[in-house]
């Protein structure tokens, strides 16, 4: 394999496995999914801060 | 609290707990409908609903918890003290705000004579180490991050100066409330019965601690621990039903510092029936690490 394309290789894996991480650690998948269901079979969305 | 009543009641999983840092935060996603209820300050609540936004006040988040914190070794001894001073407050729609001004006008100091800035919650520890502020005035566990860091000293409670003091109170949508008040009344119950347990005693209030700190508050449990247990009654959890009277207070004190234009009756921004609803519930029935809830 030539340097450019072990190069090229490894960026591309890099970038797959920051997506991925990314997607499973910063993407909240319970508020995205839940916008899919009907309005009223929805789950609540209830805020908080963290204060008493 | 609400993935307690989606893993204990019967109801199954009906909520998404949204953790946020700020009130505006909280203001901006509950008109927009990103959220459709949310623990905020009462003032705000009241704001909103005299502004026209479509919600209700239909619950407490708790009783007590905030508290006026000065520097370790400040001057201010009193709160004549607070006299010239900056002090920082998590809005100006907030009770703590409202403590403060109440305080001042009760020693007849105009309050054109404090300076106060808005700051988010988390960030008034810091501010206060670095003298940035010369006091705040917030809801735990700010109060106790900073005695226990060792660089401040709460020089009142709210609750010393404003019996039943309130602050976080739970507001919904109102098309929520039109479309689905079971879920709401749900909601309600399983805060009602969050709050007579963690009342029941100390071992409740420091299990409770452990698991908020960790996995919700993301803090140090030994601040939520402090916060609920030093002492008992400092934050209270009953009762949670919002009373007309001391709401009128709120409504009185908002009118005099500006925050409120006109005068908004209570009916008109608290639904009372989820708490009458929720009057007769009782307790979880949950031992401390085991695992099983009913």
């Amino acid at each position: 394999m030539s340097a450019n394309r072990r190069i090229l290789t490894g960026v591309a894996v890099w970038v797959v496995l920051v997506t991925a991480l990314h997607f499973a650690w910063n993407v909240n998948w319970s508020v995205i999914t839940n916008d899919l269901v009907p309005l009223d079979k929805r789950k609540l969305n209830v805020a908080y801060i963290p204060v008493t | 609290m609400t993935d307690y009543i989606s893993a204990y009641s019967d109801h199954g999983n009906l909520f998404i707990p949204r953790l946020f840092q700020g009130f505006p935060e909280i203001k901006e996603a509950l008109m927009s409908d990103k959220i459709q209820a949310g623990f905020m300050v009462a003032p705000m609540a009241i704001a909103l609903r005299a502004q026209g936004v479509p919600v209700r006040i239909v619950y407490l988040g708790h009783r007590y918890g905030s508290a006026v914190v000065v520097g370790k070794d400040s001057a201010i001894r009193s709160p004549a003290d607070l006299r010239g001073r900056t002090i920082a407050i998590p809005s100006r729609f907030s009770n703590e705000r409202l403590v403060v001004y109440k305080v001042l006008r009760d020693l007849a100091i105009p309050p054109d004579e404090v300076r106060l800035v808005e700051m988010a919650p988390p960030d008034v520890a810091g501010a206060l180490a670095s003298s940035a502020i010369d006091a705040f005035s917030m809801g735990e566990p700010f109060p106790s991050q900073a005695e226990i860091g060792g660089f401040g000293r709460v020089l009142f409670h709210a609750k010393d100066v404003w019996p039943d003091y309130t602050s976080c109170v739970l507001v919904v949508r109102q098309d929520v409330i039109d479309r689905r008040p079971e879920t709401v009344q749900i909601l309600v119950d399983g805060i009602a019965r969050s709050g007579i347990w963690l009342d029941d005693g100390r071992e409740n209030r420091e299990h409770a601690a452990e698991f908020v700190g960790r996995f919700y508050y993301r803090q140090d449990p030994k601040l939520l621990r402090w916060a609920l247990t030093n002492p008992l009654d400092r934050v209270k959890y009953t009762p949670l039903t919002p009373y007309k009277d001391e709401f009128d207070l709120i409504v009185d004190l908002m009118l005099e510092t500006e925050t409120l234009d006109r005068h908004i009756e209570f009916s008109e921004y608290v639904d009372a029936q989820f708490a009458e609803g929720a009057k007769h519930q009782t307790a979880w029935k949950y031992k401390p690490g085991s695992g099983r809830a009913e």
